[in-house]
């Protein structure tokens, strides 16, 4: 009850840690998708010695432990590190990029295989119809849209949810860094349930609202 | 608008299996040509060749007068290759139609005139706002042929045009072939035996023993002393 309270009555610092979850989230699925899913298509179409062996290394990146991202991360980002110039470690940026670097292998694989899963002659025929290479690539996306729209979810659903990067280089600064997963861990160990059942309820609700379109999309783009 | 194709030593293999050479084929405006030949014989990689969809191992493809574009491509515009089984893009029948045109820039309203003469075209008129893949194998193959007849193709590639099709279907695409081939189309049909949509063909064309052979003319009488041909009629 208590949590619910505090969802409804507006609660500042509950909506600002719900804001850093977003923001950081979507920037980094937005800067994400068009490359990752660029380097899907290519896997999937150009036969290139050794493509293999690019394909295992993403699925083996996709299976790597968040917290081991962003110990990687802060090492790099961190003053001794090679890029600790730059000055980004506990900011927005860092946790952007560790999360970027979480859910691009994930829209790698699954766009690899929603591509793997059209026909060659859909690219044979845009091409014979006149289509310029691009223009194909473009056909190819539309016609693979629902596996795409499924790869985009999953990848958005890894870097959410996920707290273990976000702790390491984002520092959990309140209003600044502080999001869902890792306001849920520092709750939690305080002691103080209500917070971490509000920002719960938000991550399931999430989950059902992105599954529940995926779903009704499909459902009404079905295949024979 | 007069295309001309040419192709001198061609040689096609997957790793070390040679699939076929060609040492030279013509092929000239308003011909009709039907390319026999086994299943397996190489018929629909040839025909991939000659649309710039495949590369050879050797040897090239030259259509003459080259397109002007600003990028350079294997693939002429006035080529097109239609598949044995037509893939169908999502969305309906006029969405599918119109694919081609969307890509060169015409207006709105001329895309939709033209579709609208495909559609009479291929008699598909009443499946315009279907969704295209609940067609039937007979009327995908009119689709895809709408779909290419939209872009007034010079050389238009037929894999295997009646392959899994009824007789009804059969004589529908015949029709249409009959119709690209009085409007001055160049048609090559690949099948690997007689039908009503071969029968429209003047020269035949023989892929075995990993070549490419001309069997002769059709339409011509002397020709019926060959042994080439005999031997193809036999079989
Ligand atoms: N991409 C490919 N890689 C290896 N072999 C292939 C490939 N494409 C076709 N082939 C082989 O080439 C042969 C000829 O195929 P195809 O051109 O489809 O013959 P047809 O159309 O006359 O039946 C087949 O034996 C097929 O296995
Ligand atoms: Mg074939």
């Amino acid at each position: 009850m208590a949590a619910l309270d505090l969802l409804f009555s507006g609660d500042a610092e509950l909506w600002s840690i719900i804001w850093v979850s977003f923001r950081v989230s979507i920037t980094a699925i937005l800067l994400s998708l068009v490359p990752a899913i660029a380097v899907g298509f290519m896997l999937a179409m150009i036969d290139f010695p050794g493509r293999w062996m690019v394909i295992a290394l993403f699925n083996a990146l996709m299976a790597i432990p968040t917290v081991v991202v962003g110990l990687t991360l802060y090492l790099l980002l961190s003053r001794s590190g090679p890029f600790g110039e730059m000055h980004l470690l506990f900011s927005q940026p860092a946790m952007v990029i560790g999360q970027v670097l979480l859910c691009v292998p994930v829209l790698v694989c699954m766009s690899h295989s929603a591509f793997q899963g059209l026909d060659r002659r859909a690219w044979e025929t845009a091409r014979t119809l006149g289509a310029h290479c691009s223009r194909a690539a473009i056909t190819m996306v539309c016609e693979a849209r629902f596996a795409l729209l499924a790869a985009v979810l999953a990848g958005f659903s890894r870097i959410i949810s996920e707290v273990g990067c976000s702790m390491m280089v984002g520092g959990n600064i309140l209003s600044y860094t502080r999001n869902i997963p890792t306001a849920i861990a520092l709750e939690t160990s305080k002691g103080e349930f209500a917070q971490g059942v509000a920002l719960g309820l938000v991550l399931l609700l999430l989950a059902l609202v992105l599954n529940f379109t995926l779903a009704s999309v499909r459902g009404k783009g079905q295949l024979v | 608008m007069s295309l001309e194709l040419n192709v001198d030593n061609l040689v096609k293999s997957f790793g070390q299996r040679k699939l076929f050479h060609v040492d030279q084929l013509r092929v000239g405006e308003g011909e009709s040509l039907h390319l026999s030949g086994e299943n397996g014989s190489g018929k629909t990689t040839l025909m991939k060749i000659l649309a710039g969809l495949e590369r050879p191992c050797s040897g090239r493809v030259m259509v003459t007068p080259k397109a002007r574009r600003w990028w350079s491509d294997r693939i002429h515009p006035q080529v097109i290759y239609l598949h044995q089984t037509p893939y169908i893009f999502s969305g309906d029948v006029r969405d599918n139609v119109a694919y081609g045109l969307r890509l060169r820039s015409y207006s709105r309203r001329d895309v939709k005139l033209k579709v609208q003469q495909a559609l009479a075209w291929a008699r598909l008129e009443h499946l315009a706002e279907q969704p295209a893949y609940a067609l039937s194998g007979g009327e995908k193959q009119r689709l895809a042929l709408a779909r290419a007849w939209i872009l007034a193709p010079s050389l238009l590639l037929l894999d295997e045009p009646t392959a899994n099709l009824d007789q009804h279907s059969v004589r529908a695409v015949s029709e249409l072939v009959t119709q690209l081939l009085d409007k001055g189309t160049t048609v090559m049909v690949s099948s690997h035996q007689k039908n009503a949509v071969t029968d429209l063909c003047g020269r035949r064309l023989h892929l075995e023993n990993l070549a490419l052979q001309e069997l002769g003319n059709a339409f011509s009488n002397e020709l019926n002393n060959e042994p080439e041909l005999k031997y193809y009629v036999q079989h």
